[in-house]
């Protein structure tokens, strides 16, 4: 008979003794049975070098003890993600992973359902004993009605809710190709319950997806009887309440087999999803724009959300980038991202220190409540633009500061779209303060915008109205 | 597929060895003409009393083989284990033999030179995976560090890899857990409450030695706390990392260039200890936008010798965090602690800013740091003889360089910078003080709640103790 158990069972108690060819299972434990059938599977299946097993907590934990496969112990619960982790890493491995119900039922009922729901190709043996084995025969979710346990001494009553139906759960998702509920109390059923774990698996081997199979078993110690007994108490017990039976199988007319993702490490198709250029941008200032400050300037855009102040700062950045100095971009964040203002700072330097700018430079103000709360801080002879459109006047300022008020809004407005507005105040920031070229907001905004010709004609001839507006008000 | 030596003949006959037999009865049900019983006698080495076999109606169905609940109990007496009978000698030439696992290094694949790019730092991290080799990412969303699991959800289809949506924190570790445990490299984003779910599968991880990267975006706390940065998850990410005696490298970036360098070398941290590495960021460097160069080389994975990765080479593998035996659990935490050890001796690591003749010695880590830097500029700027020490490594704390600077330089004081309520400080003062170095008096900027120290705060509080002189 083909199997895929271990010879000697080095793992429990090193190999000694009886415990080197002998389960730790209690006598008549369902468990050893079911062990026994996927053992025999995967050896029918000549599936024992691809064959990776996800061992749960409970009384299954040293499953990997027993069977000459790639093995992993999960924690309580987790055996299906865990799985669903090996099974992606290695798409042609074949992963089984094997839970008891105070682990599935309970503690992983969100892995489980996540799991089944996805529908990859795994292969899950569930085993339904009616009670925690390992911690001491407590209360599990498929505990019986009036049945006792430790945590349930009176019996298990309304209170404690109805037993889990888990099969008929899995099988009402649409994930799985297939499940069954099997038991082991006679010949007949141990047959089936052999040939459905061997179905699931060999649904996975085809590539078919999720199956699933749970196993009515018996503990006959935590039951307190002897197994024959535990067999029959399965038999008029249980399933009364898990009825036996195939509970979904759409293996043979599922729909596409599954090819999970080899991963590739082409360098090019990766640079080109991060958006890494090989061209380098074209520069067009000759220096750090030194007449605003020698080492770092400090750069605010203020509005209310909808203004469009980010863009205008990270193209502004983009714009310093490409001209080889160092530049930061960070929206409002924090508590003051809330009441409807939204801010933007930049930096630009040899080597940006702090990203922030409490005392700007160069302020861009697009309300008035954003031109209250930011002019003031203005270095002095620092410069402010703002939207005369919606700003009457700028509170006091600091020494020097120069203000130029142009409206930003009404020019948009005549482009027929107001959500130019930015571009309007990035053109009016290019011509007030000189800070870089035409060329380098324009190359920017080329790289930085959507390519569609249509959007990048409209920001650019948004951008070229600020900057004539700003000079026919100003002069150049 | 065991060592046997098997007859010619094909019908079964069942034989039960005595030794094994649990006496649990199953057979006896099940045999369809009554051979089977219990019999009288106890077996010496089980305490069983194992069933005997009435030959005499056997049929041979083999029933009472696939009944029994043991692998070796009950099997066809023309298969004759060794240990059953000392005359069963094992035939060695029978033995399989699996071929001995091989390491399958990782390999640098040179990148063309590229144009820098301007983007945020969750992007950046997200990158430095994406060139570490990392292929496979699970993660709940989670605010402020959502967008470095949008770009993996966006281009690892586009380049075969994997992405997952998992149900939980919870679940996404766990993922990690199960394919780090296959050997691939693979990652999450997270942030604070998202963390702290994942305590469990991470001591897991620690326990069972599988690699993976964490990158946790940190955001104000306790509790669901609020979406501003915070730096209140160092002391859960040095000192926790669930239950049980677990370190894990905790990388601590300040810009996003660093975001992307040490995500990616978090990748090589994590595989070269095999244990987990936690990439410590904050909310505001989640989202502040910067020039990030990218490096030379991307790496084309491996496959570690230890990796449970599905086929014949690798069978032999077991990951598992069990260890039942007191024994063997208390030789596995020496190991780690070893292990631990020697990480502490390879992977300290700071930048200092300044820091020369330096009087006034400002400890800051993430953002704040770069506050600090803009103040120690101002205070320079006013002949205030200050200088930074940034740990790069929060756990293990950079010790040996700071024990270093405090030693060569004139520090009269030390001004930690941070965003919560002195995790940081604790995390130096714990070092310092398995260190025999004079300390100076140590004081701090604290700012909490989604809030971080600004230069001028930092400015004011370094003025405040040269006024005190």
């Amino acid at each position: 008979m083909e199997h895929a158990f271990y010879e000697t069972f080095f793992r429990h108690d090193h190999g000694r003794g009886l415990k080197a060819h002998s389960t730790h299972y209690c006598p008549g434990c369902g468990h050893g049975l079911i062990t026994k059938y996927l053992s025999e599977a995967i050896g029918e299946l000549g599936i024992q070098d691809d064959t990776v097993l996800i061992s749960p907590v409970g009384c299954a934990v040293f499953l990997y003890y027993y069977l000459n496969v790639g093995n992993q112990l999960a924690a309580h619960g987790r055996a299906p993600v865990v799985a669903l982790g090996q099974k992606t890493a290695n798409p042609d491995s074949i992963v089984i992973s094997y839970q008891g119900d105070g682990d599935l039922a309970s503690i992983g009922l969100a892995e489980i359902v996540s799991s089944a729901q996805a529908g990859l190709p795994i292969s899950v043996i569930f085993v339904n004993n009616t009670n925690y084995g390992m911690t001491g025969g407590q209360m599990a979710p498929t505990t019986l009605m009036g049945q006792k346990t430790a945590t349930c001494p009176d019996g298990r009553s309304r209170f404690m809710g109805e037993p889990i139906k888990v099969a008929e759960m899995i099988a009402g998702l649409d994930g799985p190709v297939y499940v069954e509920r099997v038991a082991l109390f006679d010949h007949a059923q141990r047959m089936k319950a052999k040939k459905a774990i061997k179905k699931a698996i060999k649904n996975q081997v085809d590539k078919k997806g999720f199956s699933f199979v749970e196993v009515l078993s018996e503990c006959p110690v935590q039951l307190k009887l002897a197994p024959v007994k535990a067999s029959e108490w399965v038999k008029n017990n249980m399933v009364p309440v898990f009825p036996l039976g195939v509970k979904k199988d759409i293996s043979d007319n599922a729909a596409e087999p599954w090819e999970l993702n080899r991963p590739d490490y082409e360098v090019m198709p990766l640079l080109k999803e991060i958006g890494a250029s090989q061209e380098l941008p074209p520069r067009f200032a000759e220096a750090f724009p030194a007449h605003i400050d020698p080492e770092d300037i400090g750069v605010k855009f203020a509005g209310s959300g909808g203004d469009g102040a980010q863009t205008a700062a990270l193209l502004l950045a983009k714009a310093a980038a490409q001209e080889g100095w160092d530049a930061t971009h960070i929206p409002s964040y924090g508590p003051e991202s809330r009441g409807g203002t939204s801010y933007a700072d930049v930096h630009i330097a040899g080597e940006v220190l702090s990203p922030v700018v409490p005392k700007p430079h160069i302020l861009a103000v697009f309300n008035a409540p954003s031109a209250n709360k930011f002019a003031p801080s203005v270095l002095p002879g620092g410069i402010v633009i703002y939207d005369s459109t919606v700003i009457d006047a700028l509170p006091e300022t600091a020494e020097g500061v120069r203000a130029y008020g142009l409206p930003f809004t009404e020019i948009a407005n005549g482009l027929g779209r107001l959500i130019l507005k930015n571009m309007v105040c990035l053109g009016v920031l290019c011509a007030a303060t000189g800070i870089f070229p035409k060329e380098t907001f324009l190359e920017a905004m080329k790289r930085g915008l959507k390519p569609d010709p249509k959007i990048q004609e409209i920001n650019r001839e948004a951008f070229m109205a600020g900057m004539r507006a700003f000079e026919e008000k100003y002069g150049k | 597929m065991c060592a046997t030596v098997q007859s010619g003949k094909a019908r079964f006959k069942p034989f039960v060895s005595a030794a094994y037999c649990k006496s649990c009865g199953r057979c006896i049900a099940a045999c369809p003409k009554g051979c089977i019983s219990l019999g009288g006698e106890v077996n010496h080495e089980s305490g069983f009393v194992p069933v005997k076999i009435d030959y005499t109606e056997c049929i041979g169905c083999g029933i009472c083989a696939s009944s029994c609940p043991e692998p070796y109990a009950l099997h066809d007496e023309a298969i004759k284990y060794y240990w059953e009978n000392p005359k069963n000698q094992q035939n060695e030439a029978e033995r399989e033999v699996l071929p001995q696992p091989e390491p399958k290094p990782a390999q640098r694949i040179p990148l063309p030179k590229t144009e820098p790019l301007m983007i945020k730092g969750t992007y950046a991290s997200a990158i430095g995976a994406l060139l570490a080799g990392c292929r496979h990412f699970f993660g709940y969303p989670i605010t402020p560090s959502t967008e470095g699991s949008e770009l993996m959800a966006k281009i690892l289809p586009h380049i075969k890899g994997t992405y997952i949506q998992a149900v939980s924190e919870v679940a996404a570790i766990n993922y990690i857990y199960g394919c780090g445990g296959a050997g691939v490299p693979c990652m999450t984003f997270t942030s604070s409450p998202g963390y702290s779910l994942m305590q469990e599968g991470l001591s897991c991880m620690v326990a069972g030695r599988v690699p993976g990267v964490i990158v946790n975006i940190m955001r104000g706390g306790p509790g669901l706390g609020n979406i501003g940065p915070e730096q209140a998850d160092i002391k859960f990410a040095c000192r926790g990392l669930g239950h049980g005696n677990t370190h894990a490298l905790v990388l601590a970036p300040s810009d996003p260039q660093e975001m992307l360098n040490l995500t990616m070398e978090a990748f090589e941290k994590a595989f070269k200890y095999r244990l987990p590495v936690i990439v410590l960021g904050d909310g505001y460097l989640g989202q502040v936008t910067g020039s990030v160069k990218l490096p030379e080389y991307m790496i084309k994975p491996g496959t570690p010798e230890w990796a449970v990765a599905g086929d014949r080479e690798h069978r032999a593998n077991l990951i598992t965090s069990l260890q039942i035996s007191e024994a063997d659990l208390e030789r596995e935490n020496i190991e780690l602690e070893k292990l631990y050890e020697d990480i502490c001796a390879n992977e300290q690591r700071a930048d200092l800013f300044n820091t020369e003749g330096c009087e006034i010695l400002l400890v800051a880590a993430n953002t704040p740091a770069r506050m600090a830097k803009g103040a120690i500029r101002t205070l320079r700027s006013k002949g205030i003889k200050a200088g930074l020490f940034r740990p790069v490594s929060l756990w293990p704390f950079p010790i040996d360089r700071l024990k270093a600077l405090l030693e060569a330089e004139p520090v009269k004081h030390i001004m930690v910078v941070e965003a919560s309520l002195g995790q940081l400080e604790d995390e130096m003062r714990l070092a310092l003080s398995y260190t025999d170095v004079k300390r100076p008096p140590i004081s701090h900027v604290r700012r909490l709640g989604g809030v971080l120290p600004s230069g001028q705060e930092i400015v004011a509080a370094v003025e405040g103790l040269e006024a005190d002189r």
